[in-house]
């Protein structure tokens, strides 16, 4: 019945006269709609789904992860960065030089690429790019990279397609961070100059408006709904046979709220990728075997992200009217955070929370970034026995079943995470257990993440806190963590000058790791640093996920890594 | 009716300016604001943090943010949401079709259901009907709708690619689609979130026709109707009916208000297009000029409910009048 209607709806006489009816059989089982989401091979459209809206189609302004996942096929940069060797390669410049005394690098722009609406791209669009970042006016998360010692970098362009740039001491991490979306400036400068840019390409912006160089335009936003892309038949890069790239005609990403429904639509067919949770990916193993979804399913490495506890020893909560509260004092004892580094029970964490799908995490760096991850480090290894016996020789001893300091005040004290995240309190209510069954009292609340935040960043009214950074392949990225003078140093912000030796020693590292040039020679020391915090216990590790990553069989040159999609370009649906 | 019009209408301004002015409070009152949300991002330093709160303003007073708010309220300027650096009328207009097409289209799915079961199963209370109809009516009410929508995305999967779509509030090429094949995309994509919102309304408005019929036909009047010999057609259809509807006026005033955020967990698990999960999220986040324009709406919307309920009672129901509306 469905589909004979199907074939009058299509007829355009008869399509008048059948109205009624079609409605009513819509109502009464829904008509037979020509669905694309049916035939994405055909169509080549690859259907993907985003947790939330885009906040900003403006790629300098983006502070989320949606914008800029979706923006960065829109926008091309200097510099890419290889996801599988984790170095820098060429993007719009197609080659760089550093000079002898590393302080001037010059990038050498491809002369072939051109904006959505014909324009050439020149080195004029790379100056303007790096005024508005610099721009106090225009606060954006780019620029605190594009500092060094705080000031800005000289540029300029001795012609066209040259751009040079001038640093005031040798810096690494530039090749990292100078990875910045160029913007047109023969669209934007205008607005700039009449000081409006932080209003300019918001998301109601016609998305046909959008100028950008990439692999793919934006040509339909509905909020809520999905963003559709079309692909840039102008797009510089080719393949080995000399075809045009991307070889997809366009993407669509769904944007699906809820995780559970996205799972459901990927099973459907409506998605084409899918990133499932260590409890979907048994089930998708699973269906896979028995044939009832064609799909691919592999493990693409190790979480670069993980959840870690971390201890207040900032005196500016404790220490009050000239009284210390004895918390202080356990929260930099090294003997006790030892003894707290073996009652994290990984194991449990990793069987009961990740369904096996994880591995203990040693050190803050995920050992997929291969330059610069610390394999050296000893874990603590899981060790109640152990455990008693560090707190009894430092002087916790058990009293009436409850652990207490040299000093005879009973250990407890307040444990959070941010709310919404059912690991977290999972791993909490694991560490807990076992802080228990040692005689310290732990009272675990969660708190909304906005609470938090306030919390560690101004109030500092908390004593142990489980939460995740998100990893980068340059360490210096994090320098707001590592650095005594950090917002982000959780366990003490802010300082103005380091506390102790051993905070002094990371923010020596720092520096010197930033002046060194030769990846291979900066690694060592990162991996100083990673030591120290271990050994420091300012951080204690829980586990690291195992990445999956799930794709439909008709998707060819699909090749996803924790770092992002090795070459892109190339993916297409199998005829 | 013209002096209890303009007097319900003067009495909404103190109203508003309090509703919105205590919700102003409780978002300033909850510790941190939208920029904590970019605090934990090692990319963003302090000073930009400094510079977006001289840019959005959330550094002044809350009585000075409030009453640059109200000024803008008054040029129709609702003010721009800090996540999403747009307008927040622009915001909410992308989104108030779909939410307005979604609750109308529950409403009168639980309406057209409701009062006809209603009054059956009052006609026969205690019957076996009466029975098994109530019980699906508190299964109904019990259930919660996030559940019976993912239990209808199960659903939509198990019938098959061809048949109900499992979510979205319309397909992705519907820009070309000619206008009879968006009209049945559209009821297609809405079956399953008109079935989900409206059985919960259903079973409590069933419910309450019951209960309102089973009180007035026993009341005296209608014993007078029989009294007077009228056919038991004419006793409940015209004075039983007519009498027991009363509550479902003021309940349809009410429900304007509802028409936003009602929905939030619903939209999530569909991937509807609403102001619920808009509103939901901008709480979290704590984004308070699109909590506050979607507040003045909702506030807006239920006071303009009421108003119309409160008019279409005097015209149904002759023991009412503006005059003794006006004393309340």
């Amino acid at each position: 019945m469905a589909r004979r209607l199907k074939d009058t709806c299509a007829h355009p006489a008869g399509r008048g006269a059948v109205g009624l009816l079609c409605l009513i059989a819509a109502l009464a089982a829904g008509c037979e709609v020509r669905r694309p989401t049916n035939n994405h091979a055909d169509q080549q459209i690859l259907y993907t789904a985003v947790g939330a809206d885009p906040q900003t189609f403006n790629p300098i302004l983006v502070t989320d992860a949606v914008s800029g996942e979706l923006l960065g096929d829109v926008f091309e940069s200097l510099i890419r960065v290889n996801p599988v060797t984790t170095l820098p390669e060429p993007g719009l410049a197609q080659s760089w030089d550093i000079s002898p005394d590393q302080k001037t690098i010059t990038f050498h722009l491809r002369h072939d690429v051109r904006w959505f609406d014909g324009h050439p791209l020149t080195a004029r669009d790379v100056l303007f790019t790096l005024k508005v970042i610099y721009d106090p006016k225009v606060p954006n998360s780019i620029r605190p990279g594009l500092l060094v010692d705080g000031k800005p970098l000289a540029a300029e362009a001795p012609d066209d397609y040259t751009v040079v740039v001038h640093l005031p001491k040798p810096f690494a991490p530039l090749l990292y961070s100078i990875g910045i979306p160029v913007i047109p400036a023969h669209i934007l400068e205008p607005v700039w100059k009449a000081g409006n840019f932080n209003r300019v390409w918001g998301i109601n912006t016609p998305p046909q408006k959008i100028i950008g160089d990439g692999p793919y335009k934006l040509t339909r936003y509905v909020q809520n709904q999905f963003i559709r892309m079309d692909r840039n038949d102008d797009y510089w890069m080719t393949d080995e046979h000399g075809a045009r790239l991307p070889r997809l005609h366009g993407r669509v990403v769904q944007v699906i709220p809820d995780a559970n429904a996205t799972y459901l639509r990927y099973q459907y067919g409506q998605l084409d990728v899918y990133a499932p949770r260590a409890e979907e990916v048994l089930d998708i193993r699973q269906k896979i075997g028995t044939g009832r979804l064609h799909a691919r399913l592999r493990q693409i490495g190790i979480d670069t992200g993980e959840l870690f506890f971390c201890f207040n020893r900032n005196p500016r909560h404790y220490v009050k009217n000239g009284v210390t509260d004895p918390k202080l004092t356990w929260f930099t004892d090294r003997n006790f955070l030892r003894a707290i580094a073996h009652l994290v029970d990984k194991q449990a964490i990793i069987n009961l929370v990740y369904h096996g799908l994880a591995v203990p995490a040693v050190s803050d760096i995920s050992p997929e970034n291969k330059l610069f991850y610390n394999p050296n480090l000893r874990d603590f290894d899981y060790n109640p026995g152990l455990a008693s016996e560090i707190f009894e020789t430092a002087g916790y001893h058990m009293v009436n079943g409850r652990r207490t300091d040299p000093q005879g005040h009973p250990i407890e004290f307040n444990l959070t995470a941010p709310t919404g995240r059912p690991e977290a309190d999972q791993i909490c209510a694991i560490l807990k257990q076992d802080l228990e069954n040692q005689g310290i009292k732990v009272d675990y609340q969660p708190l909304e993440f906005t609470t938090l935040v306030e919390k560690i960043d101004s109030s500092f009214d908390w004593d142990c806190v489980l939460l995740g950074l998100t990893g980068t392949i340059d360490p210096n990225d994090g320098s707001n963590f590592y650095r005594s003078s950090g917002n982000l140093h959780l366990w003490n912000p802010n300082q103005p000058r380091p506390a102790t030796p051993w905070e002094a020693e990371i923010d020596r590292l720092m520096d010197a790791g930033a002046s060194e040039m030769d990846p291979q020679k900066r690694a060592p020391y990162y991996w100083q640093i990673q030591q120290i915090l271990h050994d420091q216990l300012a951080i204690i590790e829980t586990v690291r996920r195992k990445d999956y990553v799930s794709w439909t069989d008709s998707l060819e040159n699909y090749q996803p890594t924790v770092w992002g999609l090795y070459k892109p370009e190339w993916i297409q649906f199998k005829l | 009716m013209a002096r209890f019009l303009i007097r319900r209408l003067l009495n909404m301004i103190p109203l508003i300016i309090g509703i919105t002015f205590i919700s102003f409070l409780a978002m300033s009152l909850v510790p941190g604001d939208y920029l904590s949300n970019l605090k934990m991002n090692p990319r963003i330093s302090p000073e930009i943090i400094h510079q977006l709160q001289a840019q959005f303003g959330l550094d002044k007073p809350l009585l000075v943010r409030y009453v640059k708010w109200l000024w803008g309220v008054i040029h129709l300027d609702f003010g721009y949401s800090l996540q999403y650096r747009v307008s927040v009328t622009s915001l909410i207009a992308a989104r108030a079709f779909n939410t307005v097409i979604l609750a109308v289209a529950s409403m009168v799915f639980a309406w057209i259901l409701a009062i006809p079961i209603g009054i059956v199963v009052a006609l026969r209370q205690n019957s076996i009907w009466d029975r098994i109809l109530s019980f699906l009516a508190f299964l109904g009410m019990s259930v919660p709708n996030f559940f019976l929508a993912f239990l209808m995305v199960y659903f939509a999967m198990w019938m098959g690619k061809d048949w109900l779509p499992p979510g979205g509030t319309f397909s992705v090429d519907y820009n070309s689609l000619t206008l009879m094949n968006r009209i049945a995309d559209r009821i297609n994509h809405l079956i399953l979130p008109v079935f989900v919102l409206g059985v919960a309304g259903m079973a409590g408005l069933m419910r309450l026709m019951r209960s309102q019929i089973l009180e007035i036909k026993n009341s005296e009047f209608v014993r007078t109707a029989r009294a007077k010999g009228l056919p038991e057609r004419v006793v409940i259809y015209k004075h039983v009916l007519r009498n027991a509807l009363n509550p479902f006026i003021t309940m349809a005033g009410y429900s304007l208000g509802d028409l936003l955020g009602g929905a939030a967990l619903v939209e999530a698990v569909m991937n509807l297009q609403g102001l619920g999960l808009l509103l939901l999220n901008a709480v979290r986040s704590l984004d308070i000029y699109l909590v506050m324009g979607s507040v003045l709406i909702g506030t807006m919307l239920l006071l303009v409910g009421n108003l119309l309920a409160d008019i279409a009672l005097v015209a149904v129901d002759p023991r009412v009048d503006f005059s003794s509306m006006a004393s309340q």
